[in-house]
This record gives C-alpha cells, sequence and structure tokens, in this order.
C-alpha cells in the first residue's frame, strides 16, 4: 500500500477542502458529525472515527458520535479524563499518536474488539477550554504522520466550532425550558384571589434563577413564594429547580414560613454549597384575611389598600439570604389583608438599575401599585418599570390581590367523583364563603352541607368506573346558594350508621331540597348569611 | 388527601385521644383505625378530645357513633370533649350525639 503521507499539492488541498467545505455549514449539529467523520474515514484511510464530548462536571469523555465503534455509543462507554488513550489526549491537550493497541495503553475494551492496531486521536479545544476528543483507528495497522495529524486538527477545528455553538444552544434552551416549565405564565385557580405573574429574561443575562410559585396546602392555606438564585443560566436554573421543590416539600410537613425557610437553608447550606438565593414565604390562612410572610433576604412587597393611601412597602423584618449560614433565628410576621388590597412581590431585578438607585426604583413601583385587579396593576408594573428599556437581570413579579365579596364570581368545580374530592371542594368553598363576607358559623355549616352532599354522591352516585360531580356556589344577598348535581344512577345508602348526611344537609340550611332523578341527584341548598341584606 | 393528626397518652386506665386536622369520607377510615388502636380492653375510659378538629362530617360522625357502641358493650366510659364554638359541636348537637 502507497504510504498516505505521500500526496501531492492538489490532493492535499482536496482533503482541506473537503473539511473546510462550506455547504457543511447548512446541517445540523447530527448530520455535520456523521458527515466529517465519513471523510475523516475516507481521507486518512482509517476505518474506524469518533468524537467524544467532555462531561465537565463529572470530568468523563462520553462518544458521541462515530464511525466503525457504534457499540461505544450502544454500551454507553465512558472514558475518565487522564485514562487511556482519549483521556490522556484531555488530560495533555495534545495530539496522541498509538502504534499498539492492547489493555495497557487503552482502557474501551471496544477498539481492542474491533481489532484496531493504530490510533491517532487530537483534542478538541474552544480558546482554552477543552470540549472532547476526536480520533481515528486502523485496523490495518497504518502509521499516522505529521500531515495526518494536521488533517484531523483541521477537522477538530470544525468539529470544536459546531460542538461549541451547539453547547450554547442547548444551554440555553434547556435553562429556557426548564424555566418555563417550573415558573408557569399560567396560575392555579385560586377561589377569592385574583392572580397575575410575569417573567422577563435579562437583557445581559438571559434566562437565571429568579422563580415564584403559587400552591393550596392540605389544610386550606394558600401559599406564596417568590425568590432569586444568585447566578444566571442552567447552574441557577437547576439550583431554583431543587429549591422551588424543596420549599413545598417543606411547606406541606404544615411548619409555619420561618421554619419552612430554615429548614430551606439547611438544605442549601448541605446539598448546594456555594449556592445563595433569597425567598419570601408567605401563607394565607384559609379565610384570606391575613398573610403570614418570612423574608430570606428578599426585597418586602408593595400593600396597597383600597381607599385610595398610596401603596407602601410590607414593614418585615429581612433574615439573611438561604446559603450564608448566620446562625440567628428567622421570624415570621403576621399582615393583614383587607379585601380588594393588592400584594405584589417581586425580584430585584424590577427595581435595579445599573447606575441607578434601588431606593428610586422602590419608590416607583410603590407609586404604581394600586389596588386594582391584578393584571391591570401587573400591566401598569410593566409598563413603569420596564417600559421599552429591557432590564438587566431577569425580574419576575407574582401580583395577589384579595377579591371583594361585590365582584365574587360564583364558584364552578367539576369533581371526580372519588374521595379526595371532598376536601377539594372543601378548600375551595372555605376561600369562596370568606370572600362572600360569611361568619365562621356560617362558614362552617355550608362546608357541612358542601361535603355531605359531595360525599353522597361519591359513594352513591357512580358505579366503579365513576364519573363527575358539579358543584355551583353563588352568592345572591343576602344568601348562597348551593348546588350539587352528579348523573348517576342513586342507590340507597348502606352499611350502619349512614344516612346522617341528609339530616346535617337540612339542619345546616334554610331551605334545602334533594332530588333524586333517572339522570342523576340534584341537591340544592339555600343558606343566609348572617348580617347580610339583600342588595 | 385530608389530614388529621391523633395522638394518643394513655395513663394507667384511661386514654387521652386528641384528634386535630379533618376528618372526611376520604380519610375516615384511617382515623377510625388509629382509634381504635389506642384503646386496650384494660381501659375503663377514654377522653376523645375533638378541640383541634377543623372540620368533620358525617364520616366522622359515624367513627364517634361506632366508638360509642363498641365500648358500651365493653363497658368502657366514652367522654367526647367538643367545647361550645367548635365546628365539631355543632355537628354532634345537629345528629344528637350527646343525647346517646
Amino acid at each position: 500500500m502507497a504510504s498516505p503521507a505521500r500526496v501531492n499539492v492538489s490532493e492535499r488541498l482536496r482533503r482541506i477542502e473537503s473539511i473546510t467545505d462550506a455547504a457543511l455549514a447548512h446541517l445540523d449539529f447530527e448530520e455535520l458529525l456523521e458527515e466529517l467523520l465519513d471523510r475523516i474515514c475516507e481521507l486518512l484511510d482509517v476505518e474506524t472515527s469518533a468524537v467524544l464530548l467532555l462531561d465537565d462536571s463529572a470530568q468523563l469523555l462520553v462518544p458521541t458520535a462515530t464511525r466503525g465503534l457504534e457499540d461505544e455509543i450502544r454500551q454507553g462507554i465512558r472514558i475518565p479524563v487522564g485514562k487511556g488513550f482519549a483521556g490522556r489526549i484531555a488530560a495533555q491537550r495534545q495530539p496522541v499518536i498509538l502504534e499498539r493497541v492492547d489493555r495497557t495503553t487503552v482502557v474501551n475494551p471496544i477498539l481492542i474488539e474491533k481489532g484496531i492496531r493504530t490510533l491517532l486521536g487530537v483534542p478538541l479545544l474552544a480558546g482554552r477550554s477543552l470540549l472532547g476528543v476526536l480520533h481515528v483507528g486502523s485496523r490495518s495497522g497504518r502509521k499516522f504522520f505529521d500531515e495526518d495529524v494536521k488533517l484531523l486538527q483541521l477537522a477538530a477545528e470544525r468539529v470544536a466550532l459546531a460542538t461549541h455553538v451547539r453547547l450554547a444552544e442547548m444551554e440555553r434552551a434547556t435553562t429556557e425550558a426548564l424555566q418555563r416549565s417550573l415558573v408557569p405564565t399560567r396560575l392555579p385557580a385560586l377561589p377569592g384571589l385574583d392572580l397575575a405573574a410575569r417573567y422577563v429574561p435579562g437583557e445581559g443575562n438571559g434566562v437565571g434563577g429568579d422563580w415564584y410559585d403559587l400552591f393550596v396546602l392540605p389544610s386550606g392555606w394558600p401559599c406564596l413564594v417568590i425568590g432569586d438564585v444568585v447566578g444566571h443560566g442552567l447552574r441557577a436554573a437547576v439550583v431554583m429547580g431543587r429549591l422551588r421543590s424543596a420549599l413545598r416539600a417543606y411547606a406541606l410537613e404544615g411548619a409555619d414560613p420561618a421554619t419552612v425557610l430554615t429548614r430551606l437553608d439547611r438544605k442549601v447550606l448541605h446539598f448546594e454549597p456555594g449556592a445563595m438565593a433569597t425567598v419570601l414565604y408567605a401563607m394565607f390562612e384559609p379565610g384570606l384575611e391575613r398573610l403570614h410572610v418570612s423574608s430570606a433576604g428578599h426585597l418586602p412587597p408593595v400593600l396597597a389598600t383600597p381607599g385610595g393611601e398610596a401603596a407602601k412597602l410590607l414593614e418585615l423584618p429581612i433574615d439573611p439570604p438561604l446559603g450564608v449560614r448566620l446562625g440567628q433565628g428567622r421570624r415570621t410576621t403576621t399582615i393583614a389583608m383587607p379585601a380588594g388590597a393588592v400584594l405584589c412581590c417581586y425580584t430585584d431585578g424590577l427595581v435595579e438599575r445599573r447606575g441607578g438607585n434601588i431606593d428610586n426604583g422602590l419608590r416607583r413601583l410603590c407609586a404604581v401599585v394600586q389596588a386594582r385587579p391584578a393584571e391591570d396593576v401587573c400591566a401598569a408594573v410593566m409598563s413603569a418599570m420596564v417600559g421599552s428599556n429591557p432590564t438587566e437581570d431577569d425580574a419576575a413579579i407574582l401580583m395577589v390581590r384579595r377579591e371583594t365579596s361585590v365582584e365574587l364570581a360564583p364558584l364552578e368545580l367539576v369533581l371526580a367523583a372519588v374521595p379526595t374530592s371532598v376536601r377539594e371542594a372543601r378548600v375551595a368553598a372555605r376561600h369562596w364563603l370568606a370572600t362572600a363576607g360569611a361568619t365562621p358559623e356560617d362558614r362552617n355549616d355550608l362546608l357541612i352541607v358542601l361535603g355531605e352532599a359531595v360525599s353522597n354522591s361519591v359513594e352513591h352516585a357512580y358505579g366503579p368506573r365513576g364519573g363527575e360531580i358539579h358543584v355551583r356556589l353563588e352568592h345572591a344577598p343576602p344568601d348562597v346558594l348551593v348546588t350539587v348535581r352528579d348523573y348517576g344512577t342513586w342507590r340507597e345508602p348502606r352499611g350502619r350508621g349512614r344516612g346522617n348526611g341528609t339530616t346535617l344537609i337540612r339542619a345546616c340550611s334554610d331551605e334545602a331540597d334533594i332530588e333524586h332523578g333517572p339522570s342523576g341527584t340534584v341537591v340544592r341548598c339555600r343558606r343566609h348569611l348572617t348580617g347580610q341584606d339583600a342588595r | 388527601m385530608t389530614i388529621a393528626n391523633v395522638s394518643v397518652r394513655a395513663d394507667g386506665t384511661s386514654v387521652l385521644v386528641t384528634i386535630a386536622g379533618e376528618i372526611d369520607i376520604d380519610n375516615a377510615d384511617d382515623v377510625e383505625q388509629q382509634v381504635l388502636q389506642a384503646i386496650d380492653n384494660r381501659m375503663t375510659g377514654v377522653r376523645l378530645d375533638l378541640t383541634y378538629l377543623d372540620y368533620m362530617d358525617s364520616s366522622g360522625l359515624r367513627i364517634l357513633f361506632n366508638l360509642a357502641s363498641r365500648l358500651k358493650v365493653l363497658q368502657i366510659d366514652l367522654d367526647v370533649v367538643a367545647p361550645p364554638g367548635t365546628p365539631t359541636r355543632r355537628v354532634l348537637e345537629l345528629a344528637g350525639f350527646d343525647a346517646f
């Protein structure tokens, strides 16, 4: 066989053009790698070629594309940096030629199994950072010369450039997808609360670690969270995702906000060393009249109450951020939230501008927050604080307004006929009844009416296939009208001690009508709310 | 998931069972098991404290009626604590539990 190193000038040019071919630019990343590996095999007269990309955090080389070594990818081979042939190239960042392939020179058994006798590999570099390794192998034991190394390095530059672009794109797309999935623009419907939110990525830094969250605890307490993980990009977004779920888990344990943040801090210090975050966690009482707040280094929310008084920053002790190891107790503050009041929670990206003063930002924010519908206030805040001047840092806003009884829309729920639906109906009704202005006694009685009616449908309406239960609560001052409807076939209660339900429904309402028909059961009740007059 | 916390403090031949949280059809069987496990047949008295129960409907009443009739057979005294003004007191009164 003629020595492949002996090539004339025009052949050399053909080879270079083959690798730098502009047409390759139109291929997507995977296609580009495959096309390049094909051409390299042909040009260098070798049987195998492979691209291994570096998993930076684990310091492992991961086979990503190959010709002739497909088993490497199928079997999930991983080569530690510093070990074997590819590991040595990565560690030294220098080309390596191997003229003897056996257990003493390579760690990857597939190279031996495939009968490869000589290998040439070069590092994939982007500036000073290592992206991976490109190598070729010959079963005939072909020798590699300087010209081969140069040609492979030329190909490596091409691969490194594409990889670099690809990694940056992937990181941005992944961060955005993560942000979008964890910080939804669509908020859950919470009866009695009018909600709106915004998230905008920063102009300079893109998507980062800001988040907000809203959930209802099994006890019926609605909770809200706003937070900011220091840093940007995928790492900040990943830490944010972990904090978000850890906070939810601690919240479920039923502790007060200061305790939840203390536990979350302990988690950050142990499992996310080096991470830092500010978080504000607030729990509404089920009647929505008051909320309990604790702030870990987070800016105080703005509260606007109806009646024309200017909006103010909440007077709230601010405890240290999470992750800073300052062993002092965290505090919970109780805040009154009158009907119609608006609470504006935000991250610092909204009020901080380069060269600007944060106090000016806070003053401007207070001036624009008013006790009006949440979506309107959100739009007004974005217009005043951001306008057409994008924020440098990412920014999040969560606007919460307590609805008033006048504007209260009927509560409509479609529930599955399963036992957990009884609590679901109760949680929603508790918030709704508080907003309607029902006294605690009225509330308790109406919750019994609702609970019994829904329980009846769950237990008696449907067979094992189940079905739907439709619930409607309407405020027609001075009355609340409750309708619970199923579409099943009623059967008499079974077992001992059943049948108290109907008695309780009648005792807890001023008027109750229970109708069993061929197309289902409807329970209709009316209850006069104490102290309310007809409008 | 409806949550109730059942705590038990036994003192010689009597036991104090405190139920806090909520009881509906979702967790009633579970609560009933926990209450029954707290009582053995050497007891002479059971005190059931429902002061901290935020919600209870007929599925809770069912537990109480069943428990009361079982304890009557076993000749164990049952004392239910539900102070005036609590949601549970109202349900007990409406169902005639005090007359049991």
